[in-house]
């Protein structure tokens, strides 16, 4: 199957000329989850949102479905990619329900087709739409909101997710929870997905790829399998923090 | 006589000069709402503004406000005797409240809510109208509430340059050492003051986002 | 016993004493003026007068508000002198119709005040300070307007502004305009006294009430029309003090009596325009004017 996203030598570089991400090229086929795993400061997040032109590369070329990023509007693009980030951010003057149906509402479509769709991905999520339709995110849990913030980002069906340490501001448990029905999620949807992560862990158990980031550099690109047999002191340091 | 009785035996006169006081009130504000406003949003686009901006629109309003009548008086085009010399230095008073809160109230917005909006392919426009102004609008309101009471106050020394409102009578009282005159001029002007805050505040509690 | 007594009594007349010497020397002079220039000057004239030849300590509250403040003012015993108009009194304070002449005006004033007040008028400066009705030189000419009658005939397309005394004097608009029969196109303007001179020259107003002797009549290229009609009364300038003041310190008086008939119509306005024109220092001109007059 044709890679969904491929990046070649992406860079970015600030304009005083400290040098963030250098030389990532990578590829996420449909069905596939690339963990882009590394320290706080690896570049990591910065190279997420050179994909989504939340940054723009300064070098360097991405493709989404043969595309070119920089062929399309940045909004337009945006609306074609599902984004999910660690303070979740859903909107607190809106219901759950408008909250997920913002890109579809943004993208102009009927209201019942909304409606319909809103409802299917509440029940994907596991939330009952009856229940959670009509509630503001300040009476969810932690776990619903981010939920819901899953949801929102799948609503206009999009063929990629970038998803930015999504559940890093859960409690332990819940973390373990949305980890496994991730996994159920994605194994039923088949998205390309890109996830972004310093927990060597959730990366292993997420991932069907591992990209391991330090100092904006890819020092180590293959499967959890090879990481774990890899002699590169990178993934030696991370696996043995992770105990 | 007492002021009930005044009233009855002015009555066309002090509706004429409430009416004006009204009129200055309602013009300044509506020109300090439509600079204000763009002008706060402007100012969270470009943060290298604010500073100045807001450093400028401070000054302005310690100025004196018998001061800043006189400042005016002598300048061409928008100073001179009359309601629009009033009218540019009651914007200039009611400026700083509506700017700053405007900043803040978007500015206050969870960074997050930005970033989850932009995320999704929001523009700019998209964000500020479904997402930051919403959520700033308590904030914003209470500005413009700040701002319209202290121009009905204000809006007072109109009278000594001829712009005429209820400063009218309060000049003349003054000058005549006549208290029901006075206060033929002050209450109307106060009670305008209470009801505008009442009114303002009541949107304000409506509109303000209350999260949990 | 005889000697506590007598120790006593010397105590209390030596505290009487005290006290008295105390209120006399302690009696600080007060001068008020009204909320105009001419009005300051006169103050600060009659001020320092009465430092140089009394040597007594004055304090001026100058500017301090139209005719009604400073006369309640001084009847308050808040200020102790002011300057005050033999015309303005007569009308405004003891609202008498407009009518007399300089003398008959004056006499009456004098009686007064003393009567009711207990307020003292001194000898006039020598100069009337009337309300001039003013407009702009270029309507005089273009409509041959020379005296206030001329004003009918362009009155109800005119604006009129006036300061907010001269709209409730009775010696003001509403008498003005019933006399001279005007009827402008909507009432009149009120704003502060001062600035009805630069609505009159920016436009914002064709006709306004200033006083005969205002420095900037000419400056402003304007003219003041005759009272042909005699509406105004004759308004004298005079010194107004307390007569208990005067009781407790009569060089006062002989001081102020110095100044009686030294200011001509002409001299008047000249101290005016050097204040409102050449925009210098009040008490400074006073100073000049009675070193060369009154050495």
């Amino acid at each position: 199957m044709s890679a969904v996203l491929e990046v070649r030598g992406a860079r970015y570089a600030l304009p005083q000329g400290r040098v963030l991400v250098e030389d990532v090229s990578f590829g996420v086929a449909p069905g596939e989850t690339l963990v882009l795993l590394g320290r706080s400061g690896s570049g990591k997040t910065t190279a997420l949102k050179l994909i989504n032109r939340l940054l723009e590369p300064t070098a360097g070329e991405i493709r989404i479905a043969g595309r070119p990023t920089h062929a399309l509007e940045a909004t337009r693009l945006r609306r074609g990619i599902g984004y999910v980030i660690q303070e979740i951010g859903l909107f607190p003057h809106f219901t759950v329900e408008r909250n997920v149906g913002l890109v579809p509402r943004l993208e102009g479509w009927p209201a019942e087709r909304i409606a319909a769709r809103v409802r299917e991905l509440l029940a994907l999520v596991g939330l009952d739409p009856g229940v959670f339709g009509a509630r503001y995110p300040h009476e969810l849990s932690g776990g619903q909101r981010q939920r819901v913030g899953v949801a929102r980002a799948l609503a206009a069906d999009p063929p990629l997710l970038l998803l930015d340490e999504p559940f890093g501001a859960l409690d332990p448990i819940t973390r373990v929870e949305l980890q496994r029905e991730f996994l159920a999620l994605q194994r039923r949807l088949r998205k390309a997905i890109v996830f972004v992560t310093h927990d060597v862990r959730e990366g292993l158990l997420l991932g069907n790829a591992i990209g391991l980031m330090q100092e904006g550099r890819i020092v180590f690109l293959g499967t959890p399998e090879e990481f774990r047999r890899s002699e590169h002191p990178a993934c030696r340091a991370f696996l043995a923090a992770a105990g | 006589m007492n002021l009930l009785q005044f009233y009855a035996h002015n009555s066309r006169e002090a509706l004429t000069l409430i009416g004006q006081h009204l009129f200055l009130v309602a013009v300044s504000t509506g020109i300090a709402l439509t600079v204000g406003v763009p002008g706060g949003i402007l100012l969270t686009r470009r943060p290298a503004w604010r500073g100045p901006v807001l450093g400028i629109a401070n000054v302005l309003q310690t100025i004196p406000s018998l001061a800043l009548f006189g400042f005016l008086i002598p300048l061409p085009f928008i100073g001179g005797i009359g309601a629009r010399t009033a009218i540019v230095a009651l914007v200039v008073y009611a400026l700083l409240p509506i700017v700053r809160n405007t900043y803040t109230g978007i500015a206050g917005v969870d960074p997050a809510v930005r970033e989850a909006g932009r995320g999704m392919g929001m523009t700019d426009g998209q964000l500020l109208a479904m997402v930051e102004l919403p959520l700033a609008a308590g904030v914003i309101l209470a500005g413009i509430r700040v701002a319209t009471v202290v121009s009905v106050g204000t809006a007072t020394l109109a009278g000594a340059i001829g712009a005429g409102g209820l400063g009218v009578y309060i000049f003349r009282g003054a000058d005549m050492v006549n208290n029901t005159l006075i206060l033929a001029g002050a209450v109307p002007a106060a009670l305008m003051a209470l009801a505008a805050d009442g009114l303002l505040g009541l949107a304000e509690r409506r509109l303000a986002w209350r999260a949990g | 016993m005889a000697r506590g007594v007598t120790g006593r009594r010397s105590l209390a007349l030596a505290c009487g004493a005290l006290l008295a010497a105390g209120c006399g020397r302690g009696d600080r002079i007060v001068v008020g003026a009204k909320n105009f220039t001419e009005s300051d000057l006169l103050a600060e004239l009659v001020a320092q007068q009465i430092e140089r030849r009394t040597g007594l300590p004055v304090d001026r509250r100058l500017h301090l508000g139209g005719t009604f403040v400073c006369h309640r003012a001084i009847t308050a015993g808040q200020i102790g002198v002011y300057v005050e108009y033999t015309g303005t009194a007569f009308t405004a304070i003891l609202n008498h119709a407009p009518l007399g002449d300089r003398d008959s005006v004056y006499r009456a004033v004098a009686a007064e005040y003393a009567q009711r007040f207990g307020l003292t008028w001194g000898r006039p400066f020598g100069f009337d300070n009337t309300f001039a009705i003013v407009v702009r030189r270029r309507d005089a000419e273009r409509y041959g307007l020379r005296r206030i009658s001329d004003v009918a005939r362009v009155a109800p397309r005119w604006k009129a502004a006036f300061g907010y005394e001269f709209l409730e004097r009775p010696d003001g608009f509403a008498g003005l305009a019933r006399v001279y029969g005007l009827k402008f196109a909507a009432p009149p303007t009120a704003m502060a006294l001062g600035l009805t001179y630069r609505a009159l020259a920016d436009g914002k107003a064709d006709l306004i009430a200033g006083n005969s002797t205002d420095g900037v009549i000419q400056a402003l290229d304007l003219v003041a029309l005759e009272d042909d009609r005699r509406y105004f009364p004759p308004y004298e300038a005079a010194p107004v003090a307390r007569a208990d003041l005067l009781g407790r310190h009569p060089e006062i008086a002989r001081a102020l009596d110095e100044l009686g008939g030294k200011i001509s119509d002409d001299a008047m306005r000249r101290l005016n325009a050097l204040a409102d024109v050449e925009h210098q220092d009040v008490a400074a001109i006073a100073r000049e004017w009675l070193a060369r007059t009154l050495p």
